[in-house]
């Protein structure tokens, strides 16, 4: 009998066919004509093929702009959001509307022509995760912004689109996104009742049952959750409680480097080197949180995390229709998967 | 510079690229399906689908047997099931409850060669009251509460055989979405009493900028949020809640727009895989004043990516504004009756 599960956080039903399973080998990941890393504008020695860098971690004495780097950030060559310039609200009959500013900028995550994460070393997710927690800090100086998502595309079926070198992003928005929200609010809700966060029930209900954990380090947790809108979707948790990815410590950080390090191997292991998406949620920016209502008990009841998606199945009309997302692979047998693969 | 637009009723905004707006042509055209030997849709292979619920014969015709227009049956490979109790229960934090629900294949035509563009007005027609007369049907049974329809038209839509056909899934709770609309019609009507859709019509009708095509009863546009490139919805011009309850006029005047409306896509697009689902109110007994039922259209060109999945906040290259005049403009293939 198939199942229906409710995610607690947003309300979102998921069913969850536990009699057509799917395993990874029915997934089938295609792999579709890249540009070649002659071409690729990416790598070390080829800095002036892109815009100029807004950060760089980079070695002693070398030069902006230059080779010596290890993570580099650039703005997008397509930005799907403008920097300069007001938001300028206003309507239109019935409608709202808005300028697009925002931010939106590239983190190459290494000189080398590195395509999948996975063969990084965790030195290099760990420069990667500094980077990430550098450029959300400064955007957050911006006050046009409320809302920063670093997220990564991986593989062409993910977006990626042909460059094929290891890079995430960050968009910054001037308004705090639906789904941010909807997280946000469905957090307050448990909050309000019970007066403990939601998330950190979960981890604790997780670390039980044991079933749907794929990996836990000291301080992070990495699980597939209960109510999985799609097959081996993973969500990493912090083990403390925080609400802002942006305080993370150093020794959580450097954890956080190597879970990153586990998981995306492990994926890669299951899935044969599936397309994927990754995003971090958290608190959307601290001066918000002065504001009637919403964000007076943010840092009690929200909990930041990591979501990641290997993109193997097709949403079609009725996942479009519903919100409702059908998922042939239950996340304790996902999670078996992960746990039990060779990195 | 390009904008940033709300939707009115559930509060999503949406990125849409006024400045480098990207045309037709900037799309790639996914493979096609290829034709499987047997296909279980066609003449002949009745006995490949489980029996049928409802068809379209000529009298005297035995179910299940040949010689029909059109035919539904349970879908073989079926997300939710029929028999059983909704066993609503917890485990700790999570809320859970079985899989229980309908879902259903339209098969619209016996003829594999023709996809819904291609039917005729009459045979449009019998799909949409093969809709109708589901959606009818299942009302019977009390623990379901929403009934949607949905056509998945090509590989990268989520169709896995050719033969032209759309889908019915009946659930036992109102989904997300719905009830994010459903709730977001209600905040609007509150203020204002008017229905928000009604309200769309009529502006939309006015500026006349995103009409695609229109006749007697009904309208089709690209709605100001357009959340996908070339997304086209068809609303009633009346105010109708409930797609179930649609007259033997408003079929036919609905058949002769989706078949324009999809002929202008494929004018347009060179035949693009596309979605189209039916948003209707949920199955209760009250009128609502606040909601009126829709199709949206949305054909699939781009990618949904992390950005997307992480917001709820879509990109959309190409200005709903621009998409409804190209779709205006392209020249239709005389219309057969």
């Amino acid at each position: 009998m198939p199942e229906l599960r409710k995610d607690p956080l947003i309300g979102r039903w998921v069913i969850i066919a536990t009699e057509r399973a799917k395993r990874p080998v029915d997934f089938i990941a295609s792999h579709d004509d890249p540009l070649p890393q002659s071409e690729c504008p990416f790598c070390e020695g080829k800095e002036h093929d892109t815009p100029k860098e807004i950060f760089a971690l980079r070695q002693n004495g070398s030069s902006t702009n230059g080779d010596g780097w290890s993570v580099r950030v650039i703005p997008s060559i397509n930005p799907v959001l403008r920097i300069e310039g007001e938001l300028n609200r206003r309507a239109k009959g019935m409608f709202d509307v808005m300028d697009g500013i925002g931010a939106h900028e590239i983190l190459i995550e290494s000189p080398q022509h590195v395509i999948n994460a996975a063969d990084f070393s965790v030195e290099q997710f760990r420069a990667v995760l500094q980077t990430s927690v550098t450029r959300i800090t400064d955007l957050e100086k911006d006050p046009r912004f409320r809302y920063a998502l670093w997220f990564k595309n991986h593989g062409e079926i993910a977006g990626a689109g042909r460059i094929q070198h290891a890079r995430s992003q960050l968009i910054a928005t001037p308004v705090t996104p639906k789904r941010v929200k909807e997280e946000l609010i469905g957090a307050r809700r448990y909050f309000e009742d019970k007066e403990r966060c939601v998330m950190c029930d979960l981890l604790i209900q997780e670390r039980e049952a044991k079933v749907r954990v794929v990996y836990e380090s000291e301080h992070m947790v990495a699980l597939c959750p209960f109510a999985s809108r799609f097959p081996f979707e993973l969500w990493i948790f912090p083990k403390r409680h925080s609400c802002d990815y942006l305080t993370m410590q150093a020794t959580e950080l450097d954890d956080l480097a190597g879970v990153f390090k586990q998981v995306l191997g492990r994926l890669r292991a299951v899935l044969n080197d599936p397309p994927y998406n990754y995003l971090l949620h958290t608190a959307p920016f601290r001066r918000q949180r002065g504001k009637v209502g919403y964000w007076k008990t943010i840092t009690e009841d929200f909990h930041w995390h990591i979501e990641l998606i290997p993109r193997l199945t097709r949403v079609a009309g009725f996942e479009w229709g519903s919100g409702f997302y059908i998922n042939p692979t239950p996340p304790e047998e996902a999670a078996k998967y992960l746990r039990e693969a060779h990195v | 510079m390009s904008e940033l637009r709300r939707d009115p009723i559930t509060g999503r905004w949406n990125i849409i690229d006024t400045d480098s707006p990207w045309g037709p042509e900037a799309f790639k055209v996914e493979p096609r399906i290829p034709s499987s030997v047997r296909c279980p849709f066609c003449y002949g292979n009745e006995r490949m689908t489980p029996p049928e619920i409802y068809a379209v014969r000529s009298s005297g015709n035995a179910a299940n047997g040949p010689d029909w227009q059109l035919r539904v049956v349970p879908n073989k490979f079926p997300a939710l099931q029929i028999e059983g109790d909704l066993a609503r229960r917890g485990i700790g934090v999570f809320d859970l409850c079985n899989g229980v629900g309908a879902h259903e294949v339209i098969i619209e035509t016996p003829d594999h060669q023709r996809q819904m563009a291609d039917l005729t007005l009459p045979e449009i027609g019998a799909v949409i009251k093969a809709f109708q007369a589901r959606s009818l049907d299942l009302r019977g049974d009390k623990r379901l509460k929403y009934a949607l329809i949905f056509k998945n038209y090509g590989l990268s839509a989520g169709a896995s055989l050719e033969h032209s056909h759309s889908q019915l899934i009946a659930l036992p709770i109102v989904p997300k979405r719905v009830q994010e609309e459903l709730k977001g019609a209600e905040r609007y009507f509150e203020f204002r009493d008017r229905c928000p859709f009604c309200d769309m019509l009529h502006q939309e009708l006015q500026e006349d900028e995103r009409v695609v095509c229109e006749n007697r009863s009904f309208v089709a546009f690209c709605p100001f949020v357009s959340s996908f490139p070339f997304e086209i919805w068809i609303l009633p011009k009346e105010h109708r809640h409930d797609f179930a309850q649609v007259t033997a006029d408003e079929v036919a005047d609905f058949a002769r727009l989706l078949k324009e409306t999809l002929g202008r896509m494929r004018g347009v697009l060179s035949d693009p895989d596309y979605n189209f689902i039916i948003h209707t109110a949920p199955i209760e007994l009250r009128e609502r004043e606040e909601y009126h039922w829709h199709l949206e259209l949305i054909p699939k060109l781009t990618k949904v990516a992390g950005f997307e999945w992480g917001t709820g906040f879509y990109i959309n290259p190409t200005p709903p504004e621009m998409a409804a005049k190209l779709l205006r403009e392209v020249a239709l293939p005389v219309q057969r009756a």
